[in-house]
């Protein structure tokens, strides 16, 4: 240790500690613009500079490294003189208007300025004359604001180790690019993004940064538009590392049923990876299958929490997702816990909507094993007709009916035997049981349940499977995958079509469609459709599928306030989720609609939290499973990272897969799963780096 | 045996005391025991625990690099004393770095050095980068060198006006080296020295980059100066505030005063600016290049005023000061001028007195080589009456008044 006084205080520091650190630290402003706290001291911009006792003239503090018995002083006239130089300098060749600069008001510099004073105006201004450069994806590089203070360089360098940066001259100029300009990803950037992070001006820029969202949420997009939050970069690391164990822990801080997400996620995040502006998205989905498909329930049992019960019993009705989620929660916070399900097994809409071959049965039950392992009680074949009067047997309840019923679009001819319904018809198929379907069949719906009724038709048998919707191709909700896979079986796809009427006198016999010329929505929001004159189609068949949309088996005898007539109203969908009935709580899709698994495992997780809130307890039910080791933010040179591609899954050929419900896609395999992994950006790695600090942290700083 | 083979033979401590027994500097900008260097050098790696490489370079600042004829002469001497400081250094690594545009010389020199354990490279030495090595200049290595063949004599390299680089004993006045009864300013080393300072000693000025050089009353100072800031400005490697932006400053002040646009508050912010880079930089570069603003405007004050104030150039070098005309009485309008002007700017036809027209001249001085009659003429001074219309050979009366 080392006793070194700054401006009279004493302090107590490691020997050889950084001398700016030390005062920034404890509560000590030195203005200062190449250090930062991440990297390696450079001393180039000589903002930092300070006296010592028995030393002549200034030194940088941030490469003074502390002595016992050091006396520093930080303010003085000639310090103040020499900042007033180096900041002249320095702006010397920098552009004098900031309010166009994407960086105003955030900028390093600007505040530097603001704290040492107004130039003098005696130097010679000049223009360096870079062109912005905009070619790279998610980086801007706009050399002219550049004040060369080396950080971007040292962190691409030294701190991830990818060299990337470097210093250049160009005639008389100094700036910083890669070598002989080339463009980033040819230089085998790796778009960890920290150049930009640690630059205090406004030249090196993320593409991405929006005033309007939270920086980690432009920062980090998977996690951001992931539902529950789930730290993807963490758990794509240690699946890179080989660490399953490691990964599946990650992952089951926020869901607990990865499993079966691993099958079937809608994968909000992989729209928003950053990795599409560069090649493929990273694919998260099929790397959490392959975690959760390797589970040994190791660490994260270790750590998993129960605590102590509570006395209090709650009743959750429905096991789909969020009921499942809701009381896995509610058990470790203590409570007693009993699901009431309508069907013969749990799972909600995963077992009795999705088919089969997207998600095997067995995946379900053992996932629902584990939550019943946990000491939830699941009472299935038991429909809940009066919710209100669980209140007497219960402290608290929880609506989790999700959307089971299919709705019937008003149109001629839609009460005709042979027309059948989404929900009923995938549910009968799921149960084994006669679904009522002839040989012809036509879908109605363009979204993902439509193709799941469509590719469920052909499996069952069905000679020719239509498909049609009013969406243009490029406005179907489904994935484009599902639509490809789809046509590989045969199921022919109308999409810009009108409903007009389903034809026949006691069955179906066809459904008369019109090509839709344009869809919009008016200034009353209403939708307007405009149909092309003589565009009439008649396509013939003996059953119709609608699959335009669900809604939850409720009506106005539920006893809740209804919205639409079947979605249960909250007081708040994120923070309040309780019902009009107090001690009432909902969650999933019989709240917002049908959306998707991970969105209910949320809401479940919310309510959980709010629930036990409720019943006493504190809400918090976040766990850490996993080591939670920090990463290494070094990740060193790899060539042609950038243009890397998505490894694929292994799919079985359309004609294996369409005569059965068994499962066809068989997920990204062993040999790839690592490299597969070690796409990702680890766009997090960025928010590890400490953020700048400014004389407007310490209390009255500013130079006199 | 050669001088390498003996100093491996004698082993470290041996070489060192040898070293130090023989009085061998280290000669870089400043002069200092080459075995106190290494140590401190030593010293500085194992506090960081990094392992210690020696290098041989040029100091950054060294725009001339005269001491390269020491490594294009007897490359083989170069190399071996760079082993030999290893082996006093006690590192199995080290490095012979040549200036960048030295690709070739370079490439000449690895098969040679290889035996050694050199390794040659091109490169502007990144001080910061080998804060924890050994630095050594390559006229040292020269030094270490003749010691292991027994032929050392100590002294200093210099070279007078562009010469051969010789060595010197350090007690040679400078003056005794060149004429200096033409001189205006001699360049010793990165500054410059009025002739009477120049009856100091070789060792007392001690021109680091072996360079002296003699201007005379044809030479401009401020010229001069902004070409050497230019020089300088080409070298840096521009990573340092004050180096990178001090010089641009020091040089578009010079470039002002060479084009009659100075101010009188230039000397203060010179010597601001060029006091603040000798301390405000961590490598030779930073902290010698504005020793030759400082020392012109310091040393010169008169050639700056000339300039400045009564916008002159008493060299005759800076041509915003100069004019250029033909003497009406003697041109024969022959039109050879006229010809041969890039800028166009001079009228006339044949037989008539050629005019140029001086706000478009930029004082190339072509029309004075090709005019055969000699009459077009450079003047710092006045200019005679000139016709101001196109006048036919011998019409031009001077009025006299
Ligand atoms: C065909 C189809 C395919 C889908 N594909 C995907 C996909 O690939 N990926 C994705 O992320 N999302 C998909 N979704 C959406 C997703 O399945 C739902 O958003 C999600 O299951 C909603 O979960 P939940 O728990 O709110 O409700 P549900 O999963 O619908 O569960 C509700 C449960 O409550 C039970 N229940 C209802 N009323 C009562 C009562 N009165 N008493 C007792 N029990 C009752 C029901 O039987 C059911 O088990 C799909 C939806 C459908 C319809
Ligand atoms: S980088 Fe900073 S100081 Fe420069 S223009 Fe932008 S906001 Fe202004
Ligand atoms: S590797 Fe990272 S720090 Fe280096 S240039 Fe690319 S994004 Fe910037
Ligand atoms: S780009 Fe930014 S971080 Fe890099 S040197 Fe310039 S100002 Fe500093
Ligand atoms: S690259 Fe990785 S961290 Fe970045 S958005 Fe994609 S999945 Fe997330
Ligand atoms: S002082 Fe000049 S040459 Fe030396 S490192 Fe700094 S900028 Fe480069
Ligand atoms: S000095 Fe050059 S530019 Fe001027 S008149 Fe003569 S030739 Fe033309
Ligand atoms: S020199 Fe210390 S912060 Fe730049």
């Amino acid at each position: 240790m080392a006793v070194i006084t700054i401006d009279g205080v004493k302090l107590n520091v490691p020997d050889g500690a950084n001398v700016l650190e030390c005062a920034l630290e404890n509560g000590i402003y030195i203005p200062h613009l190449c250090h930062h706290k991440d990297l390696n001291p450079l001393g180039s911009c000589r903002m930092c500079v300070v006296e010592m006792e028995g030393q002549e003239g200034a030194v940088p503090s941030c490469t003074l490294k502390a002595e016992d018995g050091m006396v520093i002083r930080t303010k003085s006239e000639e310090l103040k003189r020499l900042r007033m130089l180096a900041l002249e300098l320095l702006l010397a060749g920098h552009p004098e208007d900031c309010s166009t600069c994407p960086k105003y008001g955030n900028c390093e510099l600007q505040m530097l300025i603001q704290y040492i004073g107004p130039k003098t105006g005696r130097l010679k201004m000049r223009v360096k004359g870079f062109k912005e450069n905009s070619a790279n994806p998610l980086i801007v590089h706009d050399m002219n604001r550049c004040v060369l203070c080396g950080r971007c360089v040292r962190a691409c360098n030294e701190l991830r180790g990818v060299k990337v940066l470097d210093y250049r001259k160009k005639g008389m100029e100094t700036y910083v690019g890669t070598l002989h300009d080339k463009l980033l990803a040819d230089a085998d950037c790796r778009f960890c993004q920290a150049c930009a992070e640690v630059c205090p001006t406004g030249t090196i820029r993320d593409k991405l940064a929006s005033s309007e969202k939270k920086k980690e949420d432009y920062v980090l997009p998977c996690k951001a538009e992931c539902p529950a939050h789930t730290e993807i970069p963490r758990y794509l690391r240690a699946v890179r590392d080989g660490d399953m164990d490691e990964a599946i822990a990650i992952i089951r801080e926020k869901l607990p049923i990865p499993r079966i997400l691993g099958y079937i996620c809608t994968q909000a995040c992989a729209k928003e990876c950053k990795r599409n502006c560069l090649s493929d998205p990273m694919s998260i989905r099929l790397i959490k299958r392959y975690a959760a498909d390797k589970d040994i329930e190791k660490k994260w049992r270790a750590k998993s929490k129960q605590l102590p019960d509570t006395g209090k019993k709650v009743c959750v009705v429905g096991a789909g997702p969020a009921g499942l989620t809701a009381a896995y929660y509610l058990r470790k916070q203590g409570h007693a816990v009993t699901i009431k399900e309508a069907m013969p097994t749990a799972g909600g809409t995963t077992a009795y909507g999705i088919p089969a071959y997207r998600l095997p049965r067995d995946i379900i039950a053992e996932e629902v094993k584990l939550i019943e392992e946990q000491g939830v009680q699941i009472e299935c074949g038991t429909k809940v007709e009066k919710p209100a009067e669980l209140l007497k047997d219960y402290d608290a309840v929880l609506m989790a009916v999700g959307g089971t019923v299919g709705v019937r679009l008003g149109m001629p001819g839609n009460d005709l035997p042979g027309v059948l319904l989404n929900a009923d018809f995938l549910r009968n198929c799921a149960l084994g049981k006669e679904t009522g379907m002839g040989k012809h069949v036509i879908v109605l719906g363009g979204g993902n349940v439509a193709f799941d009724c469509a590719r469920s038709a052909v499996r069952l048998g069905a000679e020719s499977v239509h498909l049609a919707c009013l969406e243009a191709r490029d406005k179907m909700t489904a994935d484009d995958e599902e639509i490809e896979q789809a046509q590989e079986e045969g199921i022919v796809v109308h999409p810009a079509q009108t409903f007009e009427r389903i034809t026949g006198e006691d069955h179906v016999t066809g459904v008369d469609f019109m090509k839709v010329k344009a869809f919009y929505f008016d200034e009353n929001r209403r939708a307007v459709i405009e149909k092309e004159e003589g565009s009439e189609l008649h396509i013939e068949g003996d059953t119709v599928i609608f699959a335009t949309g669900q809604k939850p088996d409720l009506n106005e005898d539920s006893g809740f306030k209804l919205f639409r007539g079947a979605w249960i109203v909250v007081n708040d969908n994120t923070n309040d989720k309780q019902t009009s009935i107090p001690g009432i709580f909902a969650a999933g899709d019989c709240v917002y609609g049908t959306k998707s698994v991970v969105m209910a495992v949320q809401s479940g997780r919310e309510a959980a939290s709010q629930i036990d809130r409720y019943l006493g307890g504190d809400g918090d039910i976040s766990e850490q499973l996993a080591s939670g080791k920090t990463p290494d933010p070094w990740i060193g040179v790899i060539e042609g990272f950038a243009g890397e591609k998505a490894f694929q899954p292994q799919i079985d050929p359309a004609e294996e897969r369409k005569d059965n419900f068994r499962l066809f896609d068989h997920g990204i395999c062993d040999a790839d799963i690592c490299a597969e992994a070690g796409r990702c950006l680890q766009c997090d790695l960025r928010l590890q780096i400490h953020r700048p600090r400014t004389w407007g942290d310490y209390a009255d700083t500013k130079e006199a | 045996m050669g001088a390498y083979a003996k100093a491996k033979e004698l082993g470290r401590e041996a070489v060192l005391e040898k070293i130090d027994s023989l009085g061998i500097c280290e000669t870089g900008v400043y002069r200092e025991k080459m075995t106190d260097h290494l140590k401190a050098a030593e010293e500085a790696a194992a506090k960081e625990g990094e392992e210690l490489c020696l290098v041989a370079a040029l100091n950054n600042a060294d725009t001339d690099c005269v001491f390269l004829e020491l490594v294009k002469k007897d490359p083989e001497k170069i190399i071996e004393g760079c082993a030999i400081a290893a082996i006093a250094a006690g590192t199995e690594k080290a490095a012979l770095v040549l200036p960048e545009k030295e690709e070739e010389l370079a490439a000449s020199l690895r098969e040679k050095a290889a035996p050694y354990g050199v390794e040659v490279r091109n490169e502007f030495i990144n001080i910061r980068r080998n804060a924890c090595n050994a630095l050594i200049h390559l006229a040292a290595c020269a030094d270490l060198a003749d010691a292991f063949n027994d032929c050392y004599v100590p002294g200093i390299y210099v070279s007078v006006n562009g010469g051969e680089l010789q060595k010197l004993p350090e007690e040679k006045k400078i003056s005794e080296l060149a004429d200096l009864s033409e001189a205006k300013a001699v360049q010793v080393g990165y500054r410059y020295f009025t002739a009477e300072e120049c009856e100091a000693s070789l060792g007392q000025l001690y021109p680091a980059n072996g360079m002296i050089r003699v201007l005379t009353q044809k030479d401009c100072i401020v010229d001069d100066t902004q070409k050497k800031l230019h020089q300088s400005r080409t070298q840096s490697c521009g990573k340092c505030v004050f180096c990178r932006e001090g010089l641009i400053q020091l040089e578009f002040m010079q470039t002002e005063i060479t084009a009659g646009r100075g101010k009188g508050e230039f000397a203060d912010l010179t010597k601001e600016i060029g006091e603040a880079m000798c301390y405000s930089t961590p490598c030779s570069m930073g902290q010698q290049c504005a020793g030759i603003a400082l020392s012109a405007m310091g040393k010169f004050p008169d050639e700056y005023e000339a300039h400045i104030k009564k916008k002159s150039c008493p060299a005759g070098v800076c041509k915003a000061f100069i004019r250029i005309y033909v003497d009406p009485s003697d041109c024969t309008g022959c039109g050879d001028c006229l010809d041969v002007c890039p800028k166009n700017c001079i009228e006339g036809k044949p037989k008539y007195i050629h005019m140029i027209d001086e706000i478009d001249c930029d004082r190339c001085g072509k029309c004075v080589e090709a005019c055969e009659e000699e009459c077009i003429h450079i003047t710092t001074g006045k200019v005679p009456k000139l016709p101001d219309r196109l006048t036919k050979v011998g019409k031009f009366k001077k009025k006299r008044h």
